[in-house]
């Protein structure tokens, strides 16, 4: 059962993937990429990976890729012009993916990481929360990465803000709050003038 | 939890507090005390924080926090020159950045939570500390080369260092888990022997060696991984790369330390072989190189990977008194790279950069002492006696002869004779070539503080010499206890 | 452990059932009878001026960012809620600081008008 559901999410995975790269429409790249997302947290999910699985989800797919779409579907990229460069860097792609496989299979070939010498972990029990385990050990062993962890997020915050924020005093807007409270004191001088003259039209 | 756990990560606690408390001040302070609060705030928090890891410093290791962290004399030295330099780097800075708008809270708060990264990576015990404490320390370095949104030059160093920079830390976080994988462990004090007594294939430890030993040398920039560094160097704000150049590079060598000659030392046969090649190429490719250069803030990158080569020698040695002598190495480069940016930061006007090295042309005319205080840290960079910075190379040639490998020590001196030539061309265009008419001069008008700073900084490159050798034996004894 | 996440994988298999056969269906079932007018570009009665995508403004961006940072710090939430019975008031603090650093973002970012949309 679940190399069945192994094979079936890993040929998903590396169909959108490579559907990812060979679209030619930005959008339907990303959402290609939110199925790959999808489809490799389902994978960490059989691997009993419970936790990794539900944060890729809930960041990548629900937060990363929002933004992805809204630079593809928003900006103004000219995809034509950024094809261009395919044929022309295809040789030097094609010898970096070649060594990559090749690498890729001479340790997947290897007994060094079969599994006999690294065998598969025993699975746990029905009662098992891979969530739990980790926050066990989070909170309470690891407090001090954890308290890292959110100045990174800290110092995120404060380097997304200070990099993009600009003061724009010339734009104008309405606040139709400031609006509706005017009353007439703000809006209506009356000016006393003294009468003017007759014109004498008849001279 | 103890009281023991708080002590050895009070300075960082102290730190990371006050860098939350300006960035939230900033906000609510009128416009006229931004600036002063500020400044005068993230001063005493970093003597604070110098004070702290002094007065709680312990010769042997105390671990603390379930032995993610500890506290030791390498660890407070280490935190003592981070915050001090740091400390530096505010004062210099001062007159550059407030001319260009950067003086402002969250160049304290980034300045400051950069400095508890640092701290973190000395003190950590633990591959996961480490890591968190070198994410801390980049965010917050690609954050300040990106500092001036204007720039567009800022922009793209910021741009390659962050890429670079994300990949670099990807791999070293693939060498940490396979170094896992392999021994159960990520406490650093253990992996050394749980290596060893992995029994099987050499291959996977092999490749996590290389993994971890690819972006260790990366985030430290050594050849061949240094290509950010002279566009980082040149495109940052001047105020943003002499932090970027000095303290880091303490906390470089503390994780560098940590990870391969405590954690990796089992292996040290494999890491030495890997640590020469880079290191010679590191100097060759580094001095050289800084020859062609116009610009000076790119000329001291250059010269960066060169000295990076350098202390990478003493390391390899694999005994003590190369590790003492790299510490030493690196604390000496850090105090003269300092004052080498304080000259070209107290030079810098508004609109003025001071970056271009024919812009120093008879400097000695216009301002001799500027020009004398550059002539010392030159000579220091270049390893001429009597600076301390001939003292340095002297320490870490001395060990790496001993340690058998004379034909290094032979080469390395070399390639450092032929790297003095570029630092002495800056001293011949301050004293020997004409005030340059072209453009408006330079002005050296440094605040006060920062001119008082900087006449000890260049001055203490040479009066420091004869107490130069109490340094080496504060190293030695720092690392004696790890070993 | 996985047993527990059957219902998830029968919905996953219903849903993308559900999904290909009314797609299926829809291409099956409804009149398809394209002429050249019905399939030409369309702006309110002219022909199309320009390309659909255009620049836009940063802070768009900026909005995106920060909930992508609030979204992790939400992800660090759901282990404390699992654990909290078990981790005590230590882990209860331990959160609590965190999120206290977190609030200090939340009130740099209120302050620099991060949130306003002038």
């Amino acid at each position: 059962m679940e190399s069945i559901l192994f094979y079936l999410f890993a040929t998903v995975l590396v169909v959108s993937a490579a559907m990812v790269v060979t679209i030619r429409n930005p959008v339907k790249a990303a959402l290609f990429l939110v199925l790959s997302f999808f489809s490799a947290a389902c994978i960490w999910m059989t691997l009993e990976a419970e936790f990794l699985s539900i944060a890729l989800v809930l960041v990548y797919v629900g937060a990363v890729m929002v933004l992805f779409l809204f630079v593809v579907m928003m900006l103004d990229i000219d995809v034509e012009s950024m094809r261009e460069g395919f044929a022309r860097n295809l040789p030097v792609g094609a010898l970096v993916a070649g060594v990559m496989v090749v690498e890729f299979a001479v340790v997947m070939m290897s007994d060094r990481f079969d599994s006999q010498s690294l065998p598969r972990p025993a699975g746990h029990g029905p009662d098992y929360s891979n969530t739990k385990e980790l926050g066990l050990v989070l909170y309470t062993d690891y407090v001090f990465a954890f308290e890292v962890a959110g100045l990174i997020l800290l110092v995120a915050i404060v380097a997304a803000i200070v990099l993009t924020m600009r003061r724009r005093p010339n734009t104008r807007y309405q606040s139709p709050s400031e609006q509706v409270k005017v009353n007439k004191s703000e809006r209506l001088r009356i000016v006393s003038m003294p009468a003017e003259k007759r014109l004498d039209i008849d001279n | 939890m103890t009281n023991q756990d708080i002590l050895v990560v009070l300075p960082e606690i102290v730190i990371a507090l006050m860098a939350c408390f300006i960035l939230v001040l900033d906000l609510y302070l009128p416009a006229t005390k931004k600036k002063k609060f500020g400044y005068g705030l993230s001063l005493v928090t970093l003597m604070v924080g110098a004070g702290l890891s002094i007065v709680y410093s312990e010769p042997a290791p105390v671990y603390g926090l379930n032995g993610l962290v500890l506290m030791d004399s390498l660890s407070a030295i280490l935190k003592v020159g981070i915050c001090i330099s740091t400390g530096f780097v505010l004062v210099y800075s001062r007159g550059y950045a407030d001319a260009r708008g950067l003086w402002k809270g969250e160049f304290f708060a980034l300045a400051l939570f950069g400095v508890v990264g640092m701290m973190v990576m000395t003190a950590s015990n633990h591959l996961l500390s480490l890591y968190v404490g070198l994410e801390l320390l980049a965010l917050c370095l690609y954050t300040m080369v990106a500092l001036r949104i204007d720039s567009t030059a800022a922009s793209e160093a910021a741009m390659k260092y962050f890429v670079l920079g994300a990949l670099a830390s990807g791999i070293l976080l693939y060498g940490m888990s396979l170094l896992y994988g392999l021994t159960g462990t990520l406490y650093i004090n253990e992996l050394s022997a749980s290596i060893v007594r992995h029994d099987g294939s050499t291959l996977p430890r092999t490749m996590a060696l290389i993994l971890v030993l690819v972006g260790l040398l990366f985030k430290i920039g050594a050849v061949p991984f240094h290509m950010w560094v002279p566009d980082v160097y040149e495109g940052s704000p001047t105020s943003s790369t002499v932090y970027l150049a000095t303290a880091p590079k303490l906390a470089g060598f503390a994780i560098i330390l940590r990870l391969l000659a405590d954690g990796l030392g089992s292996l040290a046969t494999e890491w030495q072989g890997m640590l020469l090649v880079v290191s010679i190429i590191s100097l060759a490719l580094g001095n050289i190189i800084a020859i062609a250069q116009s610009n000076i803030k790119r000329m001291l990158a250059y010269s960066a990977i060169a000295h990076v080569g350098f202390f990478l020698l003493g390391i390899l040695t694999g005994e003590v008194s190369g590790y003492a002598s790299a510490m030493a190495y690196i604390l000496i480069y850090a105090v003269v790279t300092l004052g080498a940016f304080g000259v070209i930061l107290a030079l810098s006007s508004k609109g003025v950069e001071a970056d271009l090295i024919e812009d120093y042309s008879g400097l000695n005319q216009s301002h001799p002492w500027a020009a004398f205080i550059m002539l010392l840290l030159m000579f220091s960079l270049a390893g001429i006696p009597p600076t301390i910075g001939f003292y340095a190379k002297l320490s870490v040639l001395q060990a790496v002869v001993n340690a058998g490998m004379t034909w290094v020590a032979v080469v390395a001196v070399v390639l450092s004779v032929i790297g003095a030539f570029y630092y002495l061309r800056i001293v011949k265009v301050m004293y020997f070539d004409d005030l340059a008419t072209s453009h408006p001069g330079l002005q050296f008008r440094p605040k006060q503080d920062a001119r008082i700073l900087l006449t000890i900084n260049g001055l203490a490159v040479v009066v420091l010499m004869p107490w130069i050798g109490k340094l080496t034996t504060l190293c030695e004894g720092a690392i004696e206890v790890l070993f | 452990m996985l047993a527990n996440y059957l219902p998830v994988l029968l919905f996953l298999i219903v849903a993308s059932g559900l999904g290909v056969v009314l797609l299926v269906a829809g291409k099956l079932l409804s009149p398809h009878r394209p002429n050249e007018q019905k399939l030409s570009p369309y702006e309110c009665g002219f022909e199309a001026f320009e390309d659909n995508r255009m620049k836009f403004d940063v802070r768009y961006y900026l909005v995106a960012i920060l909930f992508i940072i609030f979204d992790l710090e939400i992800a660090f939430l759901f282990p404390w809620a699992v654990a909290l019975d078990d981790i005590g008031i230590f882990g209860f603090l331990a959160m609590m600081i965190f999120l206290l650093v977190l609030v200090a973002g939340f009130i740099y970012e209120w302050m620099k008008g991060a949130l306003e949309w002038e």
